[in-house]
């Protein structure tokens, strides 16, 4: 099953192109809903015990292992949902699409390369798999096919290429250093052989390189033009869904391999900049999909330091956080098919969309944190795990975090005034914009009435991604020859 | 089984879902109305402390709701003052709003939702619960304010980033409070907190101080206060204007008194033995008093006069608390009931007022008493109110502090209540002078007083306010539960006020005497010297000349030139510009961060930093 989820969507996406018209249309939402499925039983068996498979079994080192915790089959069922959520469909303008069925295969390419970076052991899978993303988000993006889409495509996919060769040098410099690309076996390997300066120029390295796409802090600028030019979809599943899971590669690598201070205090620095840079230049911002793109590059700032909090304390905020904003920022997009542009454009759009302009207000509470809405207890966690740990550093992120929130809370009210001005709006939101961004509000308004009951299983998750131990003993113990593993352990 | 306070909170929420459900029926006010006197009659009859059993646990913490006596009093206040709010609304002062092309439903729903919001908040019992309600109680403000066309939603807007740095100073004080003692529920706190050292007791109050003070308006976060108040919707600025900014006022109360104590409030020294913490928010309520009163003089809009004062008032309530005895404490929360009675009425005044001539701006009214005369009167006993003179209650709560810091030896911030008091006085002469006296301008010779759908609530709470002004005993009771609800010393009292070994206040007598007085000074005039002729107005002369229609007499316009002359350079708009000054740094701050998104070469940047992360980590 859990091989399924990363194949059942690979082969559609290969298929797909082949099939009779019917079969097209229905084929890819039917195998996303299939790995929803499988998402939601590997969250559901992995709370339990986590489970792994060797893939042709072959053992590690040489074979690849994939491990479905908790964590990882909660991704798997996000990524099914929120692509089939977010899955191509008409142009905006209501018009076919020509080019539907590539979008298409490559959404599912996309979706196939997430669930198998969501579910990978080993370095050497995370890598091939973080290129494939990478590489249908770059066709994804250029669809758009306007001048300036595919200008800033090209120039993101000279960011994304050079920052996964750097990627590449850093993995290989763990490998240089190990011997070995399996995280569980890294794990065992790291206190000797990794944690000195260049174990950790590995990991910055690699940090850097999935930076890229998680949007952290120096490597970020070429996320504002993207989505200011790709269609709001593509768009929303860049922001809402690659970026998490280039997050989530990191955060497997710092908990597992890199348990260091350093590596930790590299994390917050850059998340904390993240945070500044991006909540204040949305400020500014004067264009609906420009602000969206820098309020992403600030939430994922914030995610980057709850991560770089030790501990299940920090995963437990990291995930919350991740999750909420998974949930907000592609229905956001979604509202920017249609608004998207000059933001004056938007004023007394309420009259025309009250149910969109409301579905506006929603997320933007929750954004910016107000109780019960999720948003605020994911705040709440990252808060209080940042008060947890001694004053300096880790204080400074905190009232970073309290500042910019003001300016978040001033830039999206500033917006909200302006839809419910009171000229008579110009632009309608499309059907299809707010029913999908509805859906959105619903798992956002469920997730705040069953917050209590969502709690625990979100506390097992975090203790389970902070075990090290356990997870170097589930992948020995499945994967058990001795004669291999001893041949390589030195 | 449902506790009373469920039972409370239920009937909120129903009367929001009314409110919505129902808006667009003509007679909805009185059935929300008649829901907020359900809530009145419930308030009232609550046995204290009163639980509920909604709740919940979440990542550890319990978050419950639990009413003790000083919520109960806030309260009461606040759904009171919705009630008269509504009754206000339900008449022909709303078919105009609605006429307008205002939403009346979505005005009585934010209505509805604040008292909801409100009652979660005054009912919270750990930390948890008053940030929800608090949150709820910003935004739902919020929601009332930017009622009632562009100039309301544009300072609703300003009030953002207060509300905003509010809760997050709030949240910030949480998350502090919850690493040193381990706890948010409020029973545990109140033992935890004392024992804290300083450090830790300073970050936690400056924290939560200067949250609760945003939204008190305490100075220097005052600015937002008046425009937001005074350009809401009529009746949701007497809501506002009555109960809202109280909020912050319980807070800090609940914060100062209960959790941290005064006594070791004043353990926190900034110059040893002379000048410590709990000085230091005297002072500073000592200022909110006279700058916002100062400032309210020199308006020349009637609702943003009020809404000054509203400020100003606020700091006679933090002071009494602050001085922390069984008087000045007593006094301090009394003034919070008095205040809202003669502001609401005063604010529904304006708003009469408005409604009728369409214009709330000073210089362009005068001599409405012969047209208005129930509106006139509701003025004059609020304004005497507000100026703290007797027979009306603003005179005990105010008598009640300056006892109290007589007593308590702090000559000076009594001095400055003093002015406080001097400056409210000759601003509220201005109000009733530029509306009501002089000469009745031409065009507002047809005025008719207000329909009686305004004028009843308001004489109801002038009424409310003479009543416990002559009897302060009646609030008195509540403002006891209160105090004992924070563990502070508990003020005896008796129906007329209070008895004391060092000079009381019956206030029954005092009414008694300036009765007596006033009776003998009518029968002298009616029955022995009285050659008064009732004339018109425009049948008049001057010196000679016939004062006609187009000879303008009403002195109104730069009122009090004289004192302005002398105090005049004084206002120097310091606040205002260091409003400017922050929202021009983070302006430049963001030019900055956007310059960053918008280099030309990020590659640059990568190699640059992996190259330096690199021999960074080389060199180690």
């Amino acid at each position: 099953m859990i091989a399924l989820t990363v194949a059942l969507p690979l082969l559609a996406a290969f298929l797909l192109p082949l099939l009779p018209a019917l079969a097209r249309q229905f084929l890819g939402p039917l195998v996303l809903l299939a790995v929803a499925a499988f998402g939601l039983c590997l969250a559901g068996n992995a709370l339990d015990a986590p489970s792994v498979v060797a893939i042709g079994d072959f053992r590690p080192p040489l074979g690849i292992v994939f491990y479905a915790d908790g964590v990882a089959g909660l991704f798997v069922f996000a990524i099914a949902v929120v692509t089939l959520l977010l899955w191509p469909c008409a142009t905006p303008n209501g018009q076919p699409d020509p080019q539907i069925t590539r979008k298409h295969s490559l959404t599912l390419l996309m979706a196939a390369a997430s669930c198998a970076l969501a579910l990978s052991g080993d370095l050497f899978n995370i890598y091939v798999f973080y290129e494939l993303a990478a590489v249908a988000g770059y066709g994804l993006a250029a669809g758009s096919r306007t001048p300036a889409a595919q200008v800033a495509t090209f120039r993101f996919t000279l960011l994304g290429s050079l920052g996964s060769l750097l990627a590449l040098i850093g993995i290989t410099l763990i490998y240089f250093r190990a011997g070995s690309l399996n995280l569980a076996h890294l794990a065992e390997l790291a206190p000797s052989t990794l944690h000195d300066p260049l174990g950790l120029a590995g990991f910055l390295l690699i940090l850097l390189g999935f930076g890229v796409k998680s949007e952290l802090f120096l490597v970020n600028s070429w996320a504002p033009e993207v989505y200011a030019t790709a269609e709001s979809r593509v768009s929303a599943l860049l922001a809402g869904l690659i970026s998490k899971l280039a997050l989530l590669a990191v955060v497997r690598l710092l908990v597992l391999v890199f348990p260091v201070p350093e590596a930790s205090q590299l994390l917050l620095v850059l998340g904390m900049l993240g945070i500044l840079t991006g909540e204040l230049a949305a400020y500014r911002a004067r264009d609906f999909r420009r602000l969206l793109a820098w309020s992403s590059i600030g939430q994922l700032g914030a995610a980057f330091v709850a991560f770089a909090i030790p501990g299940p304390a920090g995963l437990m905020a990291g995930i919350a956080v991740a999750l909420h904003h998974l949930m907000v920022k592609p229905a956001l997009f979604l509202l920017a098919e249609r608004w998207g542009g000059n933001l004056a454009q938007l004023a007394g759009a309420a009259r025309n969309s009250p149910i969109a302009a409301a579905l506006f207000v929603l997320f933007a509470l929750s954004l910016i944190g107000v109780p019960p809405l999720p948003g605020f207890w994911a705040k709440y966690l990252l808060l209080s795990g940042l008060a947890g740990e001694p004053a300096g550093l880790w204080w400074l992120a905190g009232l970073v975090v309290l500042t910019t929130t003001v300016v978040e809370a001033v830039y999206l009210f500033r917006i909200i005034g302006t839809l419910y001005g009171h000229q008579q709006g110009s632009v309608m939101q499309s059907r299809t914009a707010t029913t999908g961004s509805g859906i959105f509000a619903l798992l956002l308004v469920g997730t705040a009435l069953s917050a209590p009951l969502l709690a625990a299983p979100l506390q097992k998750m975090a203790t389970q991604l902070a075990d090290t131990d356990g997870y170097v003993a589930q992948v020995i113990s499945a994967t058990i020859t001795a004669p291999q593993r001893s041949g390589t352990a030195p | 089984m449902t506790t009373p306070l469920d039972l409370l909170l239920f009937t909120a929420a129903a009367t929001v879902a009314g409110a919505f459900a129902l808006g667009r029926w003509r007679d909805i006010a009185w059935l929300t109305g008649a829901f907020y006197i359900a809530q009145l009659i419930q308030l009232t009859g609550l046995d204290l402390p009163s639980a509920s059993h909604a709740g919940f646990t979440l990542f550890g913490q319990l978050v419950g709701w639990q009413m003790d006596g000083f919520g109960r009093f806030f309260a009461i206040i606040t759904v009171g003052a919705a009630a008269a709010a509504t009754a206000y609304m339900g008449g022909e002062w709303g078919e105009r709003y609605r006429q307008a092309g205002h939403s009346l439903v979505w005005l009585h729903g934010a209505l509805a939702i604040n008292v909801l919001a409100m009652l979660l908040l005054l009912a919270g019992n750990d930390l948890i619960a008053l940030f929800i309600g608090w949150e709820l109680t910003s935004w739902a403000s919020f929601l009332l304010m930017a009622q009632g066309g562009e100039r309301a939603l544009r300072a609703a807007l300003r009030y953002v980033p207060y509300a905003m740095g509010a809760a997050m100073a709030v949240l910030g004080g949480i998350v502090l409070t919850h690493a040193f003692t381990g706890t948010l529920q409020f029973t545990e706190l109140a033992q935890r907190v004392p024992q804290l050292e300083n450090w830790q007791l300073a970050l936690m109050v400056t924290l939560f101080g200067v949250g609760f003070s945003i939204k008190m308006g305490l100075l220097p976060f005052h600015l937002w206060q008046a425009p937001a108040y005074a350009e809401a919707a009529g009746a949701g600025t007497s809501f506002l204007g009555a109960i809202s900014a109280r909020m912050g006022l319980f807070a800090l109360a609940l914060l100062l008194v209960k959790f941290v104590s005064l006594t070791r409030l004043a353990d926190l020294e900034f110059v040893s033995g002379l000048f410590d913490a709990r000085d230091l928010i005297a002072w500073v309520a000592a200022f909110t008093i006279v700058l916002p009163t100062f400032t309210a003089l020199k308006q020349n809009d009637a609702r943003y006069l009020l809404a000054w004062h509203g400020i100003g008032q606020g700091g006679y309530m933090l002071l009494g608390i602050v001085i922390g005895d069984a008087t000045g404490s007593a006094g301090g929360l009394l003034h919070v009931f008095n205040y809202a009675t003669y502001q609401a009425a005063l604010v529904l005044s304006v708003f009469a007022v408005l409604h009728r001539t369409g214009t709330a701006d000073l210089n362009s009214l005068g001599g409405l008493v012969t047209r208005m005369p129930l509106t006139f009167l509701v003025m004059l006993m609020g304004i005497i109110g507000l100026a703290g003179l007797p027979p009306m209650n603003g005179f005990v709560s105010k008598w009640l502090v300056y006892r109290s810091l007589m007593i308590e030896g702090r000559p000076l911030l009594f001095l400055m209540t003093v002015i406080g008091t001097l400056g409210t006085i000759l601003s509220v002469y201005k109000l009733i002078h530029n509306t009501f006296l002089g000469q009745l301008r031409l065009e507002h010779e047809g005025i008719r007083e207000a329909p009686w759908s305004m004028t009843i609530p308001m004489l109801v709470l002038v009424g409310i306010g003479f009543v416990t002004g002559v009897a302060p005993g009646l609030p008195l009771q509540w403002v006891n539960d209160a105090q004992a609800a924070l563990g502070l010393p508990v003020l005896p009292h008796t129906l007329g006020g209070v008895e004391s070994s060092q000079g009381g206040l019956d206030m029954l007598w005092v009414v008694g005497v300036l009765f007596a007085g006033f009776g003998i000074g009518a029968l002298l005039f009616y029955g022995v010297g009285n050659r008064s002729k009732r004339i018109h107005q425009l049948d008049n002369y001057a010196g000679g000349h016939f004062l006609s229609a187009d000879v303008r007499y009403h002195y109104s316009d730069h009122f009090y030139a004289g004192l302005m002359h002398r105090i005049g350079p004084l206002y120097r708009g310091s606040f205002t510009r260091l409003e400017e000054a922050v929202a021009s740094a983070n302006d430049t701050l963001a030019a900055l961060m956007q310059a960053w998104y918008r280099q030309r070469v990020p590659m640059l940047t990568l190699l640059v930093a992996a190259t330096a992360g690199l021999g960074w980590m080389v060199l180690q």
